[in-house]
């Protein structure tokens, strides 16, 4: 996958300030392309696939809903879903998403994830999980934890 | 002397060719004067084409929404376009709905000003002003809730609603290095002409909460452009049942302060205020106090998860359920009843739905998104 000019003008939507205060790429030094070729060949790794973790997260947070920002209990998970005024456009300028956090506790081992409508639609769209030190990255093992232990 | 001869060089062909560039630029983009008419010829505005059709407008005092000041990535700043300005452009599209398409509305911060344009506007725009103010007082009134209280310079008045709202101009700070705009609903009551308060929340990761809450001082300079937004207590008898949670207080603060000082407690008025617990509650003594010299207001807060150490005797569980319990038991069915929900599009869709079990179909909300 090359640097086309959607994924460059995409990382650059990504530096801080840009669209959130600590950006999307934490303190990552690579390209765009090398962080989600790396993810995706560990997703494949895992024995993952994108579409059916955003579909089970999605879910999650649809429940997390009904907590009206309390946290629930959905089968192995605490869920808790906070909601911000206004809304954050993607990086990839495809879309904008409300600002809607899910915090998802695995029950039986404690792991959580935390993400945002806007990381659902990375994830599920572009493979993206967020660079290294970025503090809503999604890393892929975490991810098995928590939605699969 | 000829190893400064090369940098020379390629200095003075960049000089030349930065002025080829904007001597090009000067006419290739240059459209003249022309043409923006606002509702059919109520308001004719003669420009200079050529800029973004945001910009422009706001060139001219006319302020149209917009969250992220003209950068194409909130999608608020929409308008309606009565003339042709062109296909829809690829930063357009996402943020539009094919009935918003059918209707020809576009991003004004995307189309430029480059022939005569028609334009309809709601009227209510004329109304807004961009305004400098200097922060007054800044308060925690929570762990994660700031009292942003702003003097009003230039000019010194505002003139608003009770429940709308402004959009705070955030500068640049840190390594942000372009200024952003944030809605905000106004917590004062618009008897304070001087003066606009805000209840701002710390979003984590948030460019402009985190502003607010970490490099905000007494004392700056901010900007701020408004009144916007049609939340506001409507004009009848009707009973009042108002619920809001965390900052979501702030538009119905100004309303039931509004209420009270221009003697309007004849009608009953129910707030609800749902929290998780004791450290989310705020302004109590400011509603209690209320309820004390207004017979016909009720305060209710309802805590989801009180600790010990809150030594909490109120209501306890979800809003919703308190809600319920109250409109099934507690507040009287003998008069018409209007909901105001401030919060998360889940909290107002839980209301909503809880007041059409009981008949409540005038509701009006101020949906976060």
């Amino acid at each position: 996958m090359k640097m086309t000019p959607k994924y460059i003008k995409a990382q650059e939507n990504m530096k801080p300030g840009k669209i959130t205060a600590d950006g999307f790429l934490g303190n990552d030094d690579r390209n765009l392309v090398d962080i989600i070729t790396t993810d995706e060949e560990e997703f494949s790794l895992l024995g993952m696939d994108f579409i059916e973790v955003a579909k089970l997260m999605r879910k999650l947070m649809k429940e997390g809903l009904k907590g009206l920002g309390q946290p629930i209990i959905y089968d192995k998970w605490e869920i808790k879903v906070d909601e911000a005024r206004g809304h954050l456009p993607c990086p990839f300028q495809d879309g904008i998403f409300r600002k809607c956090v899910a915090t998802v506790k695995n029950l039986k081992n404690g792991k959580e994830i935390v993400y945002s409508e806007l990381s659902l639609h990375l994830l599920a769209a572009h493979h993206f999980l967020q660079g290294k030190g970025s503090k809503f990255r999604l890393e892929p093992t975490l991810i098995k934890e928590v939605l699969y232990d | 002397m000829s190893v400064f001869i090369a940098p020379l060089i390629v200095a003075g062909l960049t000089t030349a060719l930065a002025i080829v560039i904007t001597i090009v630029d000067a006419i290739v983009n240059n459209y003249g004067e022309v043409q923006i008419d606002i509702n059919n010829g109520k308001r004719v505005l003669k420009v200079r084409g050529g800029a973004p059709l945001l910009t422009t407008l706001s060139s001219e005092g006319i302020f149209v929404p917009s969250a992220c000041g003209g950068r194409g990535s909130c999608g608020a700043c929409k308008v309606k376009v009565l003339s042709d300005v062109g296909p829809y452009l690829p930063t357009e599209i996402p943020y539009m709905s094919k009935e918003e398409i059918a209707k020809n509305i576009r991003l004004s911060c995307q189309i430029k000003v480059k022939k005569p344009i028609k334009i309809e506007l709601p009227e209510e725009l004329f109304n807004i002003r961009k305004f400098k103010g200097i922060v007054e007082s800044l308060k925690d009134v929570t762990y994660d809730i700031k009292e942003v209280r702003i003097r009003l310079v230039e000019p010194a008045e505002i003139s608003f609603k009770a429940g709308q709202y402004a959009q705070l101009v955030i500068p640049p700070y840190d390594n942000i290095r372009e200024s952003t705009q944030r809605a905000y609903s106004i917590s004062s009551p618009p008897s304070d002409k001087n003066h606009v308060e805000f209840l701002i929340r710390l979003v984590p990761g948030g460019i402009a909460t985190t502003y607010v809450h970490k490099y905000m001082k007494e004392g700056d300079v901010l900007e701020l452009v408004g009144p916007f937004g049609d939340f506001y207590m409507r004009d009848t008898n009707a009973d009042m049942i108002m619920v809001a949670g965390g900052s979501g207080m702030a538009p119905i603060k100004s309303i039931l302060l509004d209420m009270y000082e221009r003697g309007i407690t004849h009608r009953r008025v129910w707030y609800f205020f749902g929290a998780r617990s004791g450290r989310d509650l705020y302004y109590l003594e400011l509603f209690r106090e209320l309820e004390k010299h207004w017979p016909n207001f009720k305060f209710i807060p309802a805590l989801s998860e009180p600790r010990p150490e809150d030594n909490w005797d109120g209501e306890v569980g979800l809003i919703t359920t308190v809600l319920e319990r109250y409109l099934e038991s507690i507040i009287p069915k003998d008069n018409s009843k209007e909901g105001y929900l401030c919060g998360s599009p889940g909290m107002i869709n839980a209301c909503i739905q809880v007041f059409e079990r009981f008949g409540i179909k005038e509701v009006y909300y101020d949906k976060f998104a």
